[in-house]
């Protein structure tokens, strides 16, 4: 006899889920052939003598736990199961959380994954793609870090990649950050070269300022439309030489600094970007808007290199695999009112504070106070002055019921990283941490952290929880707790730790590719602990901080196990 | 100090409607944000630890629960939902039980069935004492067209009526103040110098009357020291007009309105509907964070309240318009009313904050003045 144990009632204490677990016991209670099922409080679960009795009077031989969290319940029925002598390994669990089963739209697909595990079926095992008929192409979605070392090592195995990025340069994230911890490596010195081997590779075909359209086909057998931008530079003339970008007038302010400064319509994103040519953002160009500029195709040294006229086009591409590595986008600090971000110019985010201690950033590496330049635009300049004294503030926008319930994963290393750099330029300013608890997780993190704790820095345990402009500088109200004291104190800059989110258009892009998303807009793998990179669609894998939070060793690591799956399935291919 | 740890108190802290505490993972942001957060004495996360861990000699001698006026900022930005200004308010709840020795308000606030025969029984005793006694139902009119009121409701009896009442109600206050003191100041051995206590003794009815500390909750457009403060002097008014100068309020004759007499009235009647209407829409639509949940003594507080402003409010008109019946039976059930609200709800529920709130204050200035003290004497010997 089979019997099934539901966990969690869809409206229980904590549960997000709005699942129907009243129709879905109604639906178990239905199968052909099955044992007794249950609801968890219907059981004396945490008894096992009197778990024993019950199993054996129902003479059970296999128990399906399901429900959000299933693994909670397994020791004990694993234990009852053995007591009674039948084997213990046949408590399955179906985990409907992880596959992102929150509502009722998902209550097909929850019958679905007990069933499989009714019949014993592994529900990894959907949708494989046929072993005769895989397109040895692939496509690589983001080209952050995670997709530029997926996309180079399937390359670097023969095979061919498309490498689609929505913004004109690859890079990603990891290109804005000025140190990598906890070596405090040049961030730029690793990812750079890697760049530039992506655009020389003679297997990578780099399609930038494009996004998917639709993708259609099946496993091994994907038909890809891709939408390019019109980018209104041509790449294979243009000569990079900027003489366009100094003459033009129109100006908007710059992603790849993260808004920290202004940079002018015909643009390169940064210098060392790949591809290193000019692009036009419609947006802020005046020709795009009115039809009377064209200053850019006068000054333009190479003939029909500038078309303003230019339109998007599609472009349909056929692939066997698909490695999704969307990333992330950081938190909108202006959303938690009582930091005052948007509000008060030196409240910063720390993906601000990384531009300003880059050298190649708008204020060349110097701490310098946000100010207004004439134009009445809030801009970080070389002129200004430098703080004397700067908190950081730990999980904004994570660990808050309000906001993003998860750990960010990365913002204590790197706040700690950045306090680091803080008081490398600027040796005598007071740096103070505010933190709820210190996630120094990884290798050569905790050292990193007692390294940090050592250079005169602040590190007070306690949640930020509320910044006000007093005069010129800003005051910032935390409860030290391990003092129980109310701190008050005076800074002259702020910096937020935002968290992390997955990125804009992520749950467009799980629909066109059929992925699960979590409760909070991450995707899921097949199974969370075992196999994080291939998803319950066959062929299209998952890498980097799409998946979850994680640093940058983790995500080039998970990044080369995609790559592995997908030169895997390729490896697999039958020649006839 | 060493203190037992007492895996009793969540019980008993659940019993009288406390929230669960655990989600607090005591990142101190409601210490914080709040604006009256103050050493000692005010300080939302030590309170979510006492709870936590059970420290029940802590819980009872923090006077945390009644420094706080309640705005919710607490409530509205804690990352975990947990809820800090509600724990405040029924920690408010348990503190009452504990002071009070007799064991009732206890009773009351666990047990609905006693609570609603506490009410119910009090107000037969009111019934049956007027029908026993069967006062004249004079149905003829004053020269004015007033109601005989007088001769319903001699003043010297309803005066020993409001006087034995008042007196039985400040025993058991007074009582389960000195209890609290025990609670807060000696059983912890806090050393008090006597002069101190003579100094801050000008907190007691500042903060009573003002209540201003209050105001400093009023940020990001709130208003609740306003529509509180109007509550609490209109119904202070009118207290001290039933019960001192009776013979001047009730009466047979028909003031112009302007008299003061009537002014006073009208002033207690407003302050009273405008707080009572604000608190009623507020609790039934649960529109902000202070009215998001409420405790059965919430909502009994309110309701008699309002019974009995409403009582007292047609009491008046069919007087002055000359309906003797109506007047004389309003009367009895206004009495009725207003008898087991001040009687249970003062000493043993949600009322007696009107004398734990600006004892707290005393007593946390109390211990400031005294460390203040203590310190610069330290300082002095020091110096010597």
């Amino acid at each position: 006899m089979t019997s099934i144990v539901f966990t969690e009632n869809g409206n229980g204490n904590g549960s997000l889920s709005s699942l129907n677990y009243d129709n879905l016991l109604t639906y178990a209670k239905g199968i052909a052939g099955i044992g007794p099922v249950w609801d968890k409080t219907e059981l004396p679960i945490y008894d096992s003598g009197a778990m024993t009795h019950i199993l054996k009077e129902s003479k059970i031989k296999k128990i399906i736990i399901a429900g959000d969290e299933p693994g909670m319940l397994k020791p004990f029925l694993s234990k009852a199961m053995s007591l009674v002598g039948e084997d213990p390994g046949k408590v399955i669990l179906v985990n409907f959380k992880e596959h992102g089963f929150f509502t009722n739209e998902s209550f097909e697909l929850a019958k679905t994954l007990l069933l499989f595990a009714i019949k014993d079926i592994p529900f990894e095992k959907v949708l494989v793609p046929e072993e005769h008929n895989v397109n040895k192409d692939t496509l690589v979605i983001g080209a952050g870090i995670a997709g530029i070392q997926a996309s180079l090592e399937i390359a670097d195995g023969q095979q061919k990649v498309f490498l689609v990025e929505k913004s004109g340069t690859i890079g990603g994230h990891m290109a804005m950050f000025d140190k990598t911890f906890p070596t405090l490596d040049c961030a730029a010195c690793i990812l750079t070269p890697k760049m530039v081997e992506i655009g020389q590779h003679d297997n990578i075909e780099l399609l930038t300022y494009s996004e998917l359209k639709s993708v259609t086909g099946s496993p091994g057998n994907y038909k890809v439309i891709i939408h390019k931008k019109a980018r209104r530079v041509n790449l294979a003339t243009c000569i990079a030489c900027g003489i366009c970008s100094e003459k033009c007038p129109g100006k908007a302010s710059s992603d790849f600094d993260a808004g920290t400064t202004q940079r002018k319509s015909i643009y390169i994103p940064f210098p060392q970007a790949v591809p290193n040519k000019y692009m036009i953002d419609e947006n802020s160009c005046i020709y795009v808007e009115n039809g009377k500029c064209g200053v850019c195709v006068k000054v333009c040294p190479v003939p029909d290199c500038i078309n303003l006229d230019e339109k998007d086009e599609d472009v349909e591409i056929n692939v066997g695999n698909i490695i999704v590595a969307t990333g992330f986008k950081t938190f909108d600090a202006k959303r938690i009112d009582q930091f005052g971000y948007g509000k008060y110019p030196n409240v910063i985010t720390s993906l601000e504070l990384e531009r300003l201690v880059n050298a190649a950033g708008p204020t060349g590496g110097f701490i310098k106070f946000r100010t207004q330049n004439k134009k009445k635009n809030w801009i970080f300049s070389p002129e200004s002055d430098e703080p004397k004294s700067i908190a950081i503030v730990h999980c904004v926008g994570s660990r808050d019921e309000n906001y993003n319930k998860y750990c960010s994963k990365v913002c204590c290393m790197y706040s700690l990283k950045l306090a680091h750099l803080i008081k490398e330029k600027l040796p005598e300013a007071e740096v103070s941490e505010y933190y709820i608890d210190m996630r120094a997780f990884g290798k050569g993190y905790e050292e990193f952290y007692e390294r940090i704790k050592n250079e005169n820095i602040h590190i007070i345990r306690g949640r930020t929880a509320q910044v006000d402009q007093n005069g010129s500088g800003l005051i910032i109200r935390t409860e030290d707790i391990e003092k129980g004291l109310l701190i008050e104190q005076k800074v002259d800059m702020v910096v937020l730790s935002v968290g992390i989110e997955p990125a804009e258009g992520a749950s467009s892009l799980a629909k066109m590719l059929n992925l699960h998303q979590d409760i909070n807009g991450w995707f899921s793998g097949k199974n969370y602990i075992s196999d994080p990179t291939s998803t319950i669609s066959g062929g299209i894998s998952i890498a980097g901080v799409c998946e979850s939070p994680k640093d940058i060793p983790d995500t080039v690591a998970q990044a080369s196990a995609a790559a592995s799956s997908v030169l895997q399935s390729i490896m697999k291919v039958k020649t006839t | 100090m060493i203190q037992r740890v007492n895996p009793n108190l969540k019980k008993d802290l659940l019993k009288l409607g406390v929230k669960d505490w655990n989600e607090c993972f005591h990142c101190g942001n409601c210490t914080a944000i709040c604006q009256l957060t103050e050493e000692d004495s005010l300080n939302p996360r030590k309170v979510f630890r006492q709870a936590q861990l059970g420290l029940k000699t802590s819980l009872q001698a923090n006077i945390s629960p009644w420094m706080c006026y309640y705005c919710g900022e607490c409530s509205d930005t804690c990352p975990r939902d947990a809820n800090p200004g509600e724990l405040m308010m029924s920690l408010r709840r348990y503190l009452t039980s504990i002071y009070d020795w007799t064991g009732l308000s206890r009773l009351f606030y666990t047990n609905k069935f006693m609570e609603f025969a506490a009410i119910l029984g009090l107000a037969t005793i009111v019934i049956l004492l007027f029908a026993i006694w069967g006062p004249p139902l004079d149905p003829t009119l004053t020269s004015e067209g007033g109601v005989k009121i007088n001769s319903f409701a001699p003043i010297k009896w309803i005066e020993l009526g409001d006087w034995s009442m008042a007196v039985v109600v400040a025993a058991l206050l007074i009582s389960n103040i000195l209890n609290m003191f025990y609670k807060v100041i000696i059983k912890p051995g806090v050393k008090i110098p006597l002069s101190v206590y003579a100094t801050e003794l000008w907190k007691l009815p500042a903060h009573f009357a003002t209540q201003a500390k209050f105001r400093k909750c009023d940020t990001k457009g709130k208003y609740y020291w306003g529509a509180h403060w109007m509550m609490m002097t209109g119904y202070t008014i009118m207290f001290i007009l039933i019960v001192v100068f009776l013979p001047e309020f009730q009466v047979e004759e028909i003031y112009d309105w302007w008299h003061w007499q009537r002014l006073l009235g009208y002033y207690s009647t407003f302050g009273l509907l405008f707080g009572l209407i604000y608190v009623i829409i507020g609790r039934i639509k649960q529109n902000n964070q202070i009215f998001k949940f409420s405790h059965l003594s919430d909502w009994l507080f309110v309701i008699m309240l309002f019974m009995t402003t409403v009582s007292g409010i047609m009491l008046h008109l069919f007087r002055i318009n000359g309906m003797p019946y109506a007047t004389y039976y309003t009367y009895i059930a206004h009495i009725a009313i207003l008898i087991p609200m001040i009687c249970i709800e003062v000493p043993f529920s949600k009322w007696s904050h009107l004398a734990y709130r600006p004892f707290a204050i005393y007593f946390a200035s109390l211990k400031k003045a005294a460390s203040e003290k203590q310190y610069k004497t330290g300082l002095a010997a020091e110096i010597a």
